[in-house]
């Protein structure tokens, strides 16, 4: 330990770290509770359309995609993607997939956790839910866990309109609907899997104190509107995980978001930006950040580059009122399908026709007055990469905001040059600058 | 390389001829042919059967017939270790797998579209380390602790060896981990078949003792190399030509031949 | 009526496959209205209902992506980034509509790509459901009433269930005609080889429907009285995803095979299946269009709402009709092939193998990147496949 101060690059949120702790913790509670007999789930992300169900009903709930990441991060990947490879998966599907399919190849071979998993491991499921939300992948990939698992898989499924489909008379209430049934059908397998009735008032219950978590939760984003930006992206990425799988009981993380709210909200009073220096550029980051290598933004907020906005899809809803919705089932629905459709009336108005991924960008990035996007194209998530180009496209032709695109992988890490993407950066500040002057001669207000 | 082997009724090799192959595949294909016949004391005529097999297969206009390597390669290996069930492969521009059962090949892999997992990828290092090809596998024996080459593509790979050469890591290590890379890759591919033994290891690059070693350590298990490890393809070629000639005398029927014609062939005529 | 060019048969076939788009754009001269149609997805029996020509779009093997690296990343299916190549190119400005559907990650995101940078007159998407369940079927329905509106809207004209009735018929006449031509396939050898089978089902998809009716009574004719047909040599099936192009069939049949059936979406999967004529005909159209297609992008359970899976039970239910084709057919052996980064049918891959592995079919997995110089290091492969099974 040197005796040099160490020298603070991003002013992290104090109320962060609770949070961290409590994120931090999931995996050990998982295994854990699969000890003690806990049925499992493994869940891909579904935007609170079965997690909340599945809290309901007692099930604990383990993310492979998470857990893609984890064995990443801690290299352990390599020995489950060369399983996968080995086993005739293709090499170009998701690296989450061939890491989980490896693993899973493994843990069926030896009848238990593989020894080296990361975190405890992923313990073996009784239920493998998946979801079509964003990416077809996801359920292909529990699928074919069908040559290992004897688990079944249950598909949730999100409607996808497209934007002026999506205001066609009836549309709406057809959409809904479709996964009110569907979320009924879900419950009653549930119970037959789980020999166990739905504790329906708990559900609502859960439903309720969820949707006032990312209430709360959307407002402390909100606030990042300040300028200079209270909050780095770094803190969004490190306590969204709480909102995005309920990774603890959802009254508990509403307190700390609150608490978080007020350490924001104090900043602001005091004019404390996220930044210790001054904040040079605002930025969005656009769509997945590159979990093992955090530390980079740190490099860049010694530039004056402050993350403002970033991972569309990991954000709660646009808040929605649903006090006089009184059927659970239709509660969580029109709530996932806020999440989804939430930018669609704003999409059609700006006649942009991708209205999730793609068009919230040019609200959010105009809400946000950033001046600069940077992309992250990965190699082996498509569905992440797709909006990509479009979103650079649409970002200057309507609001003369200039992107960079860094390129990454979520498993091959090597992938990610941080040296390059520094160099990349240097670049990027005068083509910022540049266009910042652009704007003001357009009447744009940042 | 071009390869050339005749081989009699009892499978015995009456020659063998392997020269560098170059851009011109149809003369040198000729004149491999005639330096064979002349080390057999044959006359073209009296070849029963001729068949070609690998990359240039298509270029030889004496050929009664053309096989794939694949089916050569597993042939030719069957006869020298009747006992195989994977045979690996390793050549100038390709990698391949064969899975064998009861003689027959029935599954296979290749990488005919990366250099990475092939003899290139040893030359391109070698160059890279002013070594000539057959000193690589020696030195690798000697070394105690093989650097890991994380690059799976050659060019990146040669830019970490360059950058290894100068921190001043030995010499025998960087190649140890070179022989390595190119080893765990060919056996990341193979292991899609499921390996069984007896593995058997052929082609220019199993003359490598230093790979030798790599491939048992990353399969984790023996491998048996033939004394000459080029000629698998034409001896399995040379084999199967036979059989099919005295299956076809058995049954009384006649051979489907080319005209037996053996020329320079000039490519505008 | 308009007149229909004068050669006739395979002759007209290979006319139509050199030139895709001659015909419609003589009818579009004539007054008539195309529509293009990405996959098999769309419902074609509600345009041509409305008196509307559907057009498959399709890609093109030869011509290298230039246009659509600004809009879509080159890791995704190279037969989509082609066909959005060619509609900024300027090649698919002819029609007068589009409709896309949910069909795959990137086909949905290629309709919304396409919507913004080409913006056709018509544009509609429909977002077909992922699974066949109940609520599935349900919601498919209800989105296929939404399609009718913008059609109505589009063209001034109600698309009454009589008239839909009408182009049902016309359509499952047209399907059960291919049915008859694949027939045609199952003698040894095949009286019509796999890359003329591939023409005629390119020329079906750029013609309207009744023409497609008249085409194939000829082809049917000609193909019966047996003259120049293939030699005998092995029979093969070959799954997998979409093939628009005779050159991997071509190549294929060139090393010493007969492809005697298909399992792609130009092919069986677009005619194998018929529209049942309900009273409410969307009804039929919603079932046919969602449960009867067959594609791994729809996921199927072996047991709605199964507590337990057995695999080899899964595989079976999801694959079982390939063994038949491959018995009605006479197939011996099976060739997989998708383009590079195709997810639907990449994760597919290992548990049709199993299953074809567990019922004794040879098989060789080939992935492509959907262009003609992605085919040469095939012909090793498929080449050491006959050896292997021969």
């Amino acid at each position: 330990m040197t005796n040099e101060k160490k020298r603070k690059t991003i002013n992290r949120l104090q109320t962060m770290y609770p949070l961290r702790a409590l994120i931090d913790g999931m995996y050990q509670r998982s295994v854990e509770a699969s000890k003690a007999g806990k049925p499992t789930a493994w869940c891909m992300v579904n935007w609170w359309e079965g997690d909340i169900i599945l809290k309901a009903m007692g099930i604990d709930a383990v993310y492979p995609e998470d857990y893609g990441a984890v064995c990443a991060a801690f290299g352990a990947a390599p020995a489950y993607l060369d399983r996968s490879d080995s086993d005739g998966f293709p090499t170009h599907i998701c690296g989450y997939a061939r890491n989980c399919i490896g693993y899973t190849a493994l843990m069926t071979d030896l009848g238990e956790i593989p020894p080296e998993a990361p975190m405890g491991g992923m313990p073996k499921p009784q239920l493998l839910l998946s979801s079509d939300g964003l990416c077809d992948a996801r359920y292909k990939w529990f699928q074919a866990l069908g040559r290992y698992l004897d688990a079944p898989v249950w598909t949730l499924e999100i409607p996808h309109p497209g934007v002026k489909e999506s205001l066609i008379e009836g549309a709406y209430q057809h959409d809904i609907n479709f996964i009110v049934e569907e979320l009924r059908e879900f419950v009653t397998f549930l119970e037959r899997l789980l020999s166990k009735k739905m504790d329906w008032a708990k559900l609502d219950e859960l439903i309720g104190n969820t949707i006032e978590m990312n209430r709360i939760w959307h407002e402390v984003n909100q606030l990042r509107k300040a300028k200079p930006c209270p909050m780095h992206s770094r803190d969004f990425w490190s306590s969204m995980p709480a909102s995005l799988y309920i990774a603890a009981d959802p009254k508990a993380t509403a307190n700390l978001y609150r608490e978080m709210y007020d350490e924001v909200k104090g900043r602001i009073d005091n004019k404390v930006g996220a930044l210790p220096i001054e904040e040079k550029y605002r930025l969005a980051f656009v769509e997945l950040p590159p979990w093992h290598s955090l530390g980079f933004f740190n490099q860049l907020a010694e530039r004056g580059w402050n993350f403002v906005y970033e991972s569309w899809n990991y954000h709660p809803p646009k808040p929605i009122d649903l006090t006089k919705v009184s059927d659970p089932l239709e509660r969580i629905a029109r709530y996932t399908y806020q999440w989804l459709t939430g930018y669609y009336q704003g999409a059609f108005k700006a006649e942009e026709w991708w209205g999730y991924f793609a068009y919230p960008y040019l609200e959010l990035v105009r809400d946000f007055k950033c001046d600069g996007v940077f992309l992250h194209p990965l190699l082996t998530c498509r569905t992440a990469t797709n909006h990509l180009m479009l979103v650079q496209d649409r970002l200057m032709k309507k609001l003369k905001v200039p992107s960079l695109v860094v390129e990454g992988d979520i498993v091959d890490l090597k992938l990610f040059d941080p040296a390059d993407a520094l160099r990349k950066a240097e670049t990027f500040e005068e083509t910022m600058d540049y266009y910042k002057k652009v704007r003001k001669e357009e009447g744009f207000d940042w | 390389m071009t390869k050339v082997v005749i081989l009699d009724r009892d499978e015995e090799i009456q020659a063998r001829v392997v020269g560098p192959t170059g851009a011109e595949h149809r003369r040198l294909a000729n004149k491999v042919m005639e330096e064979a016949l002349e080390q057999a004391n044959l006359s073209f005529a009296e070849i029963s059967y001729v068949i070609a097999t690998g990359y240039g297969r298509i270029n030889v206009s004496f050929a009664d017939r053309q096989i794939t390597e694949l089916t050569c390669h597993a042939r030719g290996v069957v006869s020298l270790f009747p006992t195989v069930r994977i045979a690996i492969d390793i050549g100038g521009q390709d990698a391949k797998g064969l899975k064998i059962s009861n003689g027959k090949l029935i599954d296979f892999v290749m990488n005919d579209r990366c250099a990475a997992g092939t003899g290139r990828f040893l030359e391109v290092i070698a160059a890279t380390l002013g070594l000539k090809l057959e000193e690589l596998g020696e030195i690798s024996l000697k070394s105690t602790n093989k650097v890991k080459i994380s690059s799976t593509c050659t060019i990146f790979a040669q830019q970490e060896v360059i950058s290894r050469i100068s921190e001043g890591t030995p010499l025998e290590d960087i190649v140890a981990g070179v022989h390595d890379a190119i080893a765990s890759r060919v056996v990341k591919m193979v292991r899609r078949l499921k390996i069984e033994p007896d593995v058997v290891f052929t082609g220019g690059v199993a003359k490598n003792v230093g790979v030798v070693y790599a491939i048992k350590e990353n399969l984790g298990c023996e491998v048996l190399v033939p004394e000459e490890p080029l000629l698998s393809g034409a001896i399995g070629a040379a084999i199967l030509g036979k059989e099919l000639t005295l299956k076809a005398l058995a049954k009384g029927e006649t051979i489907q031949r080319k005209e037996r014609h053996l020329e320079e062939v000039t490519f505008f005529s | 009526m308009a007149k229909e060019k004068g050669s006739q048969g395979l002759t007209r076939v290979r006319e139509i496959y050199q030139d895709r788009s001659r015909r419609v754009e003589e009818l579009k001269a004539e007054g008539k209205k195309v529509i293009g149609y990405l996959c098999i997805y769309p419902v074609l029996e509600m345009m041509t209902a409305l008196d509307l020509v559907p057009y498959r779009i399709l890609g093109d093997m030869r011509e290298p992506i230039t246009k659509a690296d600004f809009c879509l990343p080159n890791i995704v299916c190279p037969f989509l980034r082609s066909c959005l190549d060619l509609g900024l190119k300027g090649k698919y400005d002819f029609l007068d509509g589009v409709v896309m559907a949910h069909i795959c990650d990137v086909g949905e995101k290629t309709a919304h790509i396409w919507h913004t940078y080409l913006n056709p007159p018509y544009f509609h998407f429909i977002d077909t459901p992922h699974t066949v369940h109940k609520a599935a079927q349900k919601q498919h329905k209800e989105l296929l009433k939404d399609f009718k509106k913008t059609l109505e809207l589009f063209t001034g004209k109600e698309l009454s269930p009589g008239r839909l009735k009408e182009a049902i018929k016309a359509h499952n006449q047209q399907r059960a005609l291919v049915r008859e031509l694949y027939d045609l396939r199952k003698p040894d050898p095949p009286l019509i080889s796999g890359t003329e089978t591939l023409q005629v089902m390119v020329a079906l998809m750029s013609i309207p429907v009744d023409e497609g009716i008249n085409l194939l009574r000829q082809v049917i004719s000609e193909v019966k009285k047996g003259k120049d047909g293939p030699q005998k040599k092995t029979r093969l099936l070959i799954w997998g995803s979409i093939i628009d192009d005779i050159a991997l069939i071509k190549m294929i049949e060139g090393l010493g095979a007969n492809l005697v059936m298909d399992d792609t979406c130009v092919g069986s999967r677009a005619y194998f299946s018929d529209v049942e004529l309900t009273d409410d005909p969307l009804d039929g159209l919603a079932y046919r269009y969602l449960v009867e297609l067959k594609c791994p992008r729809t996921f199927r359970e072996a047991v709605f709402g199964e507590t337990k899976k057995d695999y080899m039970t899964d595989l079976e239910s999801r694959f079982s009709y390939l063994k038949d084709y491959a018995k009605e057919w006479d197939a011996k052996g099976v060739i997989l092939q998708s383009v590079r980064y195709c997810d639907s049918h990449g994760y597919e891959v290992p548990g049709v193998k199993d299953y074809l592995d567990h019922i004794g079919l040879p098989n060789i997995y080939l992935e492509h990147d959907y262009s003609e110089a992605a085919l040469a290091p095939l012909r090793t492969r498929v080449q050491a496949f006959l050896e292997v099974i021969g």
